[in-house]
């Protein structure tokens, strides 16, 4: 009863004229950043950052969340209509999608897009109000130990989850870990690899690390590739428009929604994990065990509904542990965390009892947005599919503006400037030479976090590390950490050796 | 040989960076209460995991030469994808890339002295050139007029207090913002 009371004044909050002005607002930059293939979502949503500092704490929240979520559906018009992936998370619906679309049938292939985004985002939107209060309640009796564990799994699945070979990615997450160390220590005052330098006894900023890597990186990577010229795309003169499946056949996939969402959510709980995986894991689920699952690829509305029900499910899976024990699941996560900072709130386990009616407001956003999002994605597809039309030199110059203001107005500081450019660089030299590039983000935004829950764990414990296997809820989430490090290795090298095997 | 001692030279670096950084933590300057880690335990602990994970690599890569590696789930997904297979086939353009990083430091070292404005209209213009762009017109309308936009925006609405530059330049910076009613 609680939460409904809640939820209903946290409607009211919403509907007020200018958080509704930015939701609008971030629907559709998350949908422009999604539709764009020079632009990732993070770096949308990073690309946003700066535009909040002058902004009150809800519209900031509700804006960075409205891109988040429109920037799980936006690029599946273009992943349907032209066969570009806008996304990593949008390369699934090339198979059935394209294919559909292909087939003669493109406004179907968009109807079922629709849907998916729809039901697979309220469905988590729901699951997210429910299940949040009882996760900060039990995150609220967590020790030091506990917590510190949490953390290492959370590390831990960045590393086996994500992109690049695992040696790469736990050291990309060292040096994350180290960026986090730079600076004046909060608990002696020490100053650590700051080198004499008076910028770096602040600390390097994890958003200064994030835009650069994420933004600057990601531009000179293109740059060097060299950009996409300006050729018209195939079908671009087709006429666009949506075709809503009827309500039988919906009825008919029932399942595959439902499994979707709830593989989705529990995705995007995971930190590291996110709506790419979600995507891929979902198609794969439907392809084993769906109803059709021998006609996965051959452009079928399961091949469309899966992958984006749990793209757009993973928001608000990844929103919990983010409000609830104020732990990033993701890049995107990251940076609304970032926001909360920059206003004075530290989203963790006490949020519901510092900031309840605002954090129902979020959940309420989401909502929102999500019906917002689907609507805007009905009326607005063909000019938003338009901007595949503009220069990615024009579009990258100013991605590069505006990773610079964001790094500058910050802190009012022109070092930081600095920082973000060599960042830039290392974000570069990180992708040519194949290390991922968010366990360094996540190390850098986990390290302190992760560094004074160890400092309070050995103090409280004499210096005993062993209590972390000596406690029942840390030494399960320890033995899951261990689990999702040793198991993608042993699979490989069980592969490894069945491809030797079959060798003649 | 050779082959392998490429594969093995990052991580070397990396290992020679870690026993630096790690005797610099050997000399942080604190007074602890007996008994309790000081501050260099943390990142002595990440220093000895990050200098393990390079000795593994170094070990694999230079003197087993073996070249497995096991990815993440994501890279296995994208691979088996064959998403990142036309990305990784197409040629590269190094002298694009650093010359745009040297655009980029340039920037940020005379941001400064030039203000915002003019340091800002010359990088869009240059940047977009660099990247093989070559409709003049556009350039030059989205260089300046994006420049001025990004101003006001920043300094009229969201408070943002970008660099004027000195001498002439701030001349120039002030004399925009008076006509954008920015005081």
């Amino acid at each position: 009863m609680e939460i409904i009371a809640g939820l209903g004044a946290g409607f009211l909050e919403v509907f007020q004229p200018m958080n509704m002005f930015v939701m609008v607002i971030g629907l559709v930059l998350g949908m422009l950043v999604a539709v764009l293939p020079g632009l990732t979502l993070v770096m949308g949503v990073v690309l946003a950052l700066p535009f909040t500092y002058s902004m009150g704490l809800l519209p900031s929240i509700i804006l960075l969340t409205a891109m988040y979520v429109s920037g799980t559906y936006g690029g599946a018009f273009t992943s349907i209509l032209f066969r570009i992936p806008g996304e990593p998370i949008d390369v699934p619906l090339l198979w059935d999608g394209y294919a559909m679309a292909r087939k003669g049938r493109p406004a179907k292939a968009l109807g079922w897009t629709l849907c998916a985004a729809l039901g697979g985002g309220l469905i988590s939107a729901t699951v997210m109000v429910f299940l949040s209060h009882p996760v900060a309640k039990f995150a609220l009796t967590l020790s030091s130990p506990e917590y510190f564990a949490i953390l290492i799994f959370g590390m831990a699945s960045v590393v086996s989850l994500g992109g690049g070979s695992i040696s790469n990615a736990f050291i990309s997450l060292f040096l994350g870990l180290l960026i986090a160390t730079v600076g004046v220590d909060s608990i002696y005052g020490t100053e650590r690899f700051a080198f004499g330098v008076p910028f770096l006894q602040d600390g390097i900023e994890y958003l200064l690390v994030m835009v650069g890597a994420y933004g600057l990186g990601e531009v000179f990577q293109r740059l060097e590739k060299g950009f996409r010229g300006e050729e018209k795309l195939m079908g671009a003169d087709q006429e666009i428009v949506t075709e809503f499946p009827t309500a039988s056949e919906i009825g008919q996939l029932k399942g595959t929604f439902f499994r979707s969402s709830i593989l989705g959510i529990i995705v995007g709980i995971i930190p590291g994990a996110g709506a790419t995986i979600a995507s891929f894991v979902a198609y794969g689920a439907e392809s084993q065990y769906g109803k059709r699952r021998k006609e996965m690829g051959s452009g079928i509305a399961e091949g469309i509904v899966a992958p984006q029900t749990a793209a757009t499910s993973s928001v608000g899976g990844a929103l919990i542990p983010l409000l609830t024990m104020g732990i990033p699941g993701s890049g995107a996560t990251a940076i609304i965390l970032g926001a909360f900072l920059l206003h004075g709130v530290q989203p963790g386990p006490q949020i519901f009892v510092s900031s309840g009616p605002m954090v129902y407001a979020i959940f309420a956003s989401l909502f929102v947005s999500i019906i917002g999002m689907c609507i805007l994605g009905y009326f607005a597809i063909k000019p938003l599919v338009k901007v595949l039309d503009m220069p990615e030199p024009v579009v990258s110059a100013f991605v590069v503006m505006f990773c610079f203001i964001g790094a500058f107005a910050a802190r009012n500081n022109l070092s930081d400037l600095y920082v973000i450019t060599a960042f830039g660089i290392l974000g570069y030299l990180f992708d040519k030479f194949k290390f991922p590039i968010a366990p360094l983000v996540l190390g850098s935004i986990l390290g302190p976090l992760a560094e004074s829950s160890f400092m309070t764990m050995m103090v409280s414990e004499n210096n005993d590390w062993t209590v972390l296997i000596a406690r029942p809820v840390s030494a399960t989430v320890m033995v899951l950490a261990v689990i999702a490090l040793v198991y993608p290795i042993h699979r490989q090298l069980r592969e490894r050796r069945a491809t030797r095997a079959n060798k003649p | 040989m050779l082959n392998r001692l490429l594969r093995a030279s990052p991580y070397i670096v990396l290992l020679i960076c870690a026993m630096y950084l790690y005797h610099l933590a050997t000399q942080f300057d604190y007074t602890a209460p007996p008994g309790r880690i000081g501050p260099d335990a943390w990142p002595k602990l990440i220093l000895v995991m990050l200098g393990a994970v390079c000795v593994c690599e170094i070990v694999k890569n230079l003197l087993v030469g073996e070249s497995f590696t096991a990815s993440g789930m994501l890279d296995k997904l994208m691979q088996d994808a064959g998403a990142e297979e036309e990305e990784a086939n197409r040629p590269g353009y190094p002298l694009r890339l650093w010359a745009g990083i040297g655009l980029t430091v340039v920037y940020t070292l005379l941001m400064d002295t030039l203000g915002f404005f003019v340091a800002s209209s010359a990088y869009l213009a240059l940047f977009m050139i660099i990247g093989q762009y070559t409709r003049w017109r556009v350039i030059a309308a989205a260089s300046v007029l994006g420049s001025l936009a990004i101003m006001f925006i920043f300094m009229k609405i969201v408070y943002v207090s970008l660099p004027l530059g000195v001498g002439p330049f701030k001349v120039v910076s002030i004399a925009l913002l008076a006509v954008m009613g920015v005081r």
